[in-house]
């Protein structure tokens, strides 16, 4: 089963990889067509990718969510699916031009990483281990797509009026209002993220909070976050101040992915 | 006087002063998790030298979230988020029961809004369900609103952030913690609450490879002065006991010996010793001996120290150190059958046993803390995912009606709902003399 998603996960990648050329030739050439395939690769991508984590469950024999590799793994998937969601939802397929290269730098991070299937320790034996991390992951992608949005509300100004790109983008207030769906999302996923990790804590070590570095950065992330979604109430706070926020709060995120992880042991050194 | 009381209010409970404060606080903790905490000051100076290490210990950085700036921090979040829903709880009552009153609809001036023919169509396409029809001013009036709940979004999340604060400072500082440990049938008091226990049971399930799975621990819980019936229970990882008010939990494991000590070859005093701990020769003050290490299945490495090959004690040996009124006199690695002789004394090992630890904690709180993060999560619920919305139609002359709409979360995505809703609705065209769209 772990050969199968060995071929499975570089079946995704050049999957992934075809999209987001796919969505590159559809700004290059300016021809929607490539647009519509892109959108079907990246579909087709993400049922691969679906079809490669259930392997990989299988194969390991519990939830593929416990080392770096699965990780990653699972980050670029939540990415791939909040972002097909968006541009489903919101008839954006210009946002996967943007969304489609961080996608693939996450699969490609994953790729990196240490495949071996390692049993677990006691502490992660438990029920709650799912809907910890599987929580992470819907919060980490939607961060990621309201990071991308945020990039595109940035450069909104600079594309031509009337050019292919100005049809294709939304204006920047719509812009704004799809950047807090996609924060919100995020924040209520990064709660349900930090709660569930509090109570299985409690359980296993006998406290909510420990203050561990992992711990203390999603708390740090939180904030940012819950400060973004105060700011964007207050007059001349939206818009642009909003989106640079928004890019803080993804440098934040990927901190407490990798930075915690590489940089500040703790109990969550083995994610 | 009274009007700066209220000036300072305001801003204490104001969305500035909040984004303030959660501007240094996560400062503040991204700068203290850069920093190993609860380390000594000789450490820190060791590390980074004195001059840091004294910058440390002038702000506490080295127990950074139990400082007092860091709780005073919490403290003024604490007190604004308490102002806040004060200031804001009677508006938003207000706000809640005049969400749907027709004459108040009549007075809003919201940003959507249309002349369409028939208004009854636009509600369906607006997710608003059937509309209610009434007569104001002399004037008909459909209207319908949904999402009312999420009004109290932000204030249910704010009472849940400030409940799980409360809770969760209080746990802290109330809490008692106590450690039991010990091998396969010894009794071990219980901190100061007078029960003793009992390990009656300890178990390491391991996978084919060898791979530890999980531990467990069945031990008896017994009043030290008989006073209640015993109670037994079992503990392992992720599934911890609550026994008398205590909550029980597996918290690690190790090896134990028994050592012995004899006087001249009559045996003096004999007990267990978990990796770690230290014997006092209870004849001799001053001469204590201190199990470092005990290795199941001994072999020395050279360059790499003393191992353990597997778990299984077939060729035990002992690490130790002996101390003499405090000064290390001795440190080796003893053998099963060897003795440790000091003057008169012989120290032995024997009988090596993995340890089981249990951490013990009362705290009353708890589940306060947890209800407050839930309530938390609620609030964020309710704030960013239920739109309180509220449509209505007025009519004017000609068989036209004015469609309005209003919400105050959904920016310029309800806005092209709205104006998708006014064309099933049948926006009027400039022939009626009347705007033809959104104006």
């Amino acid at each position: 089963m772990l050969k199968i998603e060995n071929t499975l996960f570089t079946a995704v990648m050049a999957v992934y990889f075809a999209s987001m050329l796919l969505y590159f030739c559809f700004i290059a050439f300016k021809k929607d067509g490539f647009a519509r395939f892109a959108v079907i690769a990246q579909a087709a991508g993400l049922a691969l990718h679906t079809l490669a984590l259930i392997c990989r469950g299988i194969g390991a024999g519990r939830l593929p969510l416990t080392n770096q590799y699965e990780f990653a793994t699972s980050f670029a998937w939540g990415l791939s699916l909040v972002s097909l969601v968006f541009i489903l939802r919101f008839r954006f397929k210009a946002l996967g031009a943007f969304a489609a290269p961080v996608t693939f730098l996450v699969i490609g991070y994953a790729a990196m990483q240490s495949k071996e299937v390692r049993e677990l320790m006691p502490a992660l034996r438990s029920g709650w281990l799912g809907l910890h991390v599987s929580t992470a992951i819907i919060a980490y992608g939607s961060f990621g797509v309201c990071f991308v949005l945020s990039l595109i509300f940035l450069l909104r100004a600079r594309v031509q009026q009337g050019s292919f790109l100005d049809q294709h983008l939304p204006d920047r207030e719509k812009l704004d209002a799809i950047s807090y769906r996609a924060s919100a999302l995020g924040l209520l996923f990064l709660t349900f993220t930090i709660l569930s990790g509090a109570i299985w804590a409690e359980r296993a070590w006998g406290s909510y909070w420990s203050w561990d570095p992992k711990e203390t950065w999603s708390l740090v992330t939180w904030i940012v976050y819950a400060a973004y979604l105060h700011l964007r109430l207050r007059r001349g706070w939206q818009g642009r101040a909003a989106a640079v926020f928004a890019v803080i709060g993804f440098i934040c995120v990927m901190f407490t992915y990798i930075g915690v992880n590489t940089l500040l042991p703790g109990v969550h050194s083995y994610a | 006087m009274r009007n700066r009381f209220h000036r300072i209010v305001r801003f204490l409970g104001s969305m500035r002063f909040a984004i303030v404060l959660l501007a240094v606080l996560a400062a503040a903790c991204a700068a203290a998790s850069t920093l190993t905490q609860g380390q000594s000051y000789a450490w820190y100076a060791q590390r980074y030298g004195e001059r840091t290490a004294a910058f440390i210990a002038a702000l506490d950085l080295d127990d950074a979230f139990h400082s007092p700036w860091f709780i005073v921090l919490s403290a003024f979040l604490c007190l604004d988020l308490l102002l806040c829903n004060l200031v804001r709880v009677k508006a938003l009552i207000r706000r809640t029961r005049m969400f749907a009153e027709p004459g108040h609809l009549l007075s809003l001036t919201p940003e959507c809004s249309a002349w369409v023919r028939q208004p009854e169509k636009a509600f369906p396409h607006l997710n608003m369900g059937i509309p209610a029809q009434s007569e104001t001013d002399g004037k008909s009036m459909l209207s319908a609103v949904r999402g009312r709940a999420g009004l109290w979004g932000a204030w249910v999340c704010h009472l849940g952030i400030l409940l799980l604060i409360l809770f969760f400072s209080l746990g802290q500082t109330l809490e008692k913690q106590y450690t039991v440990y010990g091998v396969l049938g010894q009794s071990m008091a219980v901190g100061s609450t007078g029960y003793i226990a009992t390990i009656d049971d300890f178990r390491i399930d391991k996978s084919e490879s060898g791979f530890v799975e999980q531990y467990t621990t069945r031990f008896t819980l017994r009043d030290a002065n008989g006073a209640t019936t015993a109670q037994s229970a079992q503990v392992s990882v992720n599934h911890p006991a609550r026994l008398r008010g205590m909550k029980f939990f597996q918290n690690s494991t190790g090896w134990a010996a028994k050592a012995s000590v004899t006087k001249n070859g009559e045996p003096l005093q004999s007990q267990w010793l978990c990796a770690g701990e230290y014997l006092e020769v209870s004849d001799k003050p001053g001469l204590t001996v201190l199990l470092s290490a005990v290795y199941p299945d001994y072999i020395f490495v050279p360059g790499a120290g003393p191992k353990s090959l597997s778990d299984s004690p077939v060729n035990p040996a002992y690490l130790y150190s002996v101390y003499y009124n405090g000064q290390l006199v001795g440190m080796n690695v003893l053998m099963q059958s060897e003795e440790l002789t000091v003057d008169e004394y012989a120290v032995s090992f024997s009988e090596p046993s993995p340890y089981t630890l249990l951490q013990v904690k009362q705290n009353s709180f708890s589940l306060f803390a947890l209800l407050g993060g839930l309530i938390t999560a609620v609030g964020l619920l309710l704030a960013l995912y239920v739109q309180p919305v509220r449509v209505w139609a007025v009519s004017g002359q000609d068989g036209l009606w004015r469609l309005f709409g209003e919400n105050r979360k959904g920016g310029k995505l309800f806005a092209e709902a709205f104006a998708k809703a006014a064309e099933k609705a049948q926006i009027s065209t400039p022939e009626d003399g009347k705007p033809n769209a959104e104006d």
